[in-house]
């Protein structure tokens, strides 16, 4: 009777332990956001998965550098460095995975490291339009890419991947926030914009396809 | 008499074989069945030489032989509890002695090829000490039937063992270092106490080594041994600390791959005592490659600062012609 009159009453006494017990709650499994396999396939599955996002989030990386070393200076350059720094924080998130799963990264970083500074270097020399409008392609393929492996996952266990799914939500409307910044900052009137869309996106789901193998 | 049976019976065995050998495009159904009636020999001709062994011979080799056929039995009796969870539709009287020897059918291989390696010395890494591995488990030689791979088998069965020991010995120095009982070692030393320990578990076979490698560099043998030294690399850097996501990963596990491949091989001629050539040849490979990795690193820093120097007489460069004004 006294210890229920104790509990009632500790809501009163400050939000944080009901926080913190609340937050156990919900995370009270034991790994943060990769379950532990239950088999040599699902294992197999989860690491293609999780080297080509990682292999995405680091291009797109190289892909925002290349563009803030010809319009760092300009007036889109705090735009830029803005996007790039959330881009920033999805990469640190991956590799804390990947070291933490010993996922092996794709064999093709160098390329992708090459590849994505070139394509934002030469989409910047466009101008500020020219940017813009690979940044929409880029975040598109991003995001379609996103939401097939989210319905992947939601088709096969969601409950099991909860905190997963969760995280890689967030980073998908982080990339529709990227595609939407891009879209208002003039991307479309870029001459030529369908067919640089178009281009880059091809280039994308070719680098998505290669990345999962390799 | 008693052997013109035996003799009948291998017969019949025997001819048996093929079907169960030749079966691998055979259903899991089908195949499961032959198996099932393989094993059923395989027990059938152990429990006869059982009762031969044990209605001619003397108490000693009876009471071996008990021990053996206990062994056996408390083992399917242990899987038997496994056994009888799994749905099985076969109504065949008979079927659960079957079951318990589908279900232990690897640990079967496994046992087999554990016993072999004693004969390894004697026979080499072939058929014959995988058949005199059966035989000292009361088996039938003819269980060599169940490896048609054999000597690659045997091979990647030590191999894998020697991998898992060492697994277990790399956890346990983990666990030692995380609960503050032991020092953190630096990572040449660590790599060369793994590499020193790994090559340790060949010394009781180092005679008929050089045939194992030649066994592993067999076509049909190369994916398995590549995934074994494969995964031996990757989880000595993971117990080294390696947590890197990028091109370093896979220079990392190159390097260490081409020092525990040299060293094998050195050891494989060395003769000093307990090997002390073969582990100065390591310990100054490592120091190698720890050089070429300064280096690197100096160079790169060097670079950057070469860099920073051009892009400094640019400027000054830019600001003298005045270009750098805004107009």
């Amino acid at each position: 009777m006294w210890l229920n009159c104790r509990l009632l009453s500790l809501p009163k006494i400050a939000g944080y332990p009901w926080k913190v017990a609340g937050s156990l709650q919900t995370s009270s499994r034991a790994y943060s956001v990769i379950p532990p396999p239950r088999d040599r396939e699902e294992e197999e599955m989860m690491h293609r998965m999780l080297r080509v996002d990682h292999a995405g989030e680091y291009g797109a990386n190289r892909i925002y550098a290349g563009q803030m070393a010809v319009l760092g200076r300009s007036r889109t350059g705090p735009l830029i460095q803005q996007m790039w720094d959330q881009e920033k924080k999805h990469l640190a998130k991956f590799n804390e995975i990947l070291a933490e799963n010993r996922v092996r990264p794709t064999a093709l970083l160098p390329l992708w490291n090459l590849a994505g500074f070139a394509l934002g270097a030469s989409t910047a020399l466009l101008g500020k339009e020219g940017a813009m409008a690979c940044t929409v392609a880029v975040e598109e393929s991003i995001s379609e890419h996103y939401n097939s492996q989210i319905r992947a996952l939601m088709e096969s266990d969601p409950e099991r991947y909860t905190e997963l799914l969760q995280m890689i939500k967030e980073f998908r409307d982080d990339e529709m926030d990227h595609h939407d910044t891009g879209l208002e900052h003039d991307a479309e009137s870029l001459p030529g914009y369908w067919l640089l869309k178009n281009a880059i996106q091809l280039g994308c789901k070719a680098a998505i396809y290669v990345s999962q193998r390799v | 008499m008693a052997a013109l049976l035996r003799g009948l019976r291998a017969g019949r065995l025997l001819r048996g074989l093929p079907s169960v050998v030749a079966a691998p495009a055979s259903t899991n159904q089908q195949c499961s069945s032959l198996r099932r009636s393989f094993h059923c020999a395989a027990l059938r001709l152990q429990d006869e030489s059982k009762s031969d062994k044990s209605s001619a011979s003397s108490s000693s080799s009876s009471s071996s032989s008990t021990t053996h056929h206990e062994h056996y039995q408390a083992h399917s009796s242990h899987q038997d509890t496994e056994a009888a969870s799994q749905q099985d539709p076969d109504p065949n009287s008979s079927d659960r002695e079957q079951d318990e020897e589908y279900e232990t059918e690897e640990q079967l291989q496994a046992q087999i090829l554990a016993a072999a390696l004693e004969f390894v010395p004697l026979y080499g890494w072939s058929m014959e000490a995988i058949a005199a591995g059966a035989e000292s488990l009361g088996l039938s030689s003819a269980s060599t039937g169940m490896f048609p791979n054999g000597s690659g088998d045997l091979v990647l069965h030590f191999i894998s063992q020697c991998n898992s020991k060492l697994t277990e010995i790399l956890a346990e120095q983990h666990n030692q270092v995380q609960l503050g009982q032991a020092e953190r070692k630096k990572t040449a030393d660590f790599l060369r106490d793994a590499v020193e320990t790994r090559l340790r578990m060949y010394i009781p076979y180092i005679e008929t080594w050089p045939q194992a490698m030649s066994i592993l560099l067999l076509p049909h043998n190369i994916p398995d041994s590549l995934k074994h030294l494969s995964t031996m690399v990757d989880d000595i850097w993971y117990y080294a600390g390696d947590r890197s996501t990028d091109m370093n990963w896979y220079t990392k596990r190159a390097v260490l791959t081409g020092l525990y491949n040299t060293t094998e091989l050195v050891m494989l001629q060395d003769s000093s005592p307990d090997f002390k050539d073969t582990w100065a040849f390591l310990d100054n490979r490592i120091q190698d490659v720890v050089n070429m990795a300064t280096t690197a690193k100096q160079m790169q820093s060097t670079g950057e600062a070469v860099a920073q120097g051009l892009m400094g007489a640019a400027v000054t460069l830019k600001n003298l012609t005045g270009l750098n004004q805004k107009r």
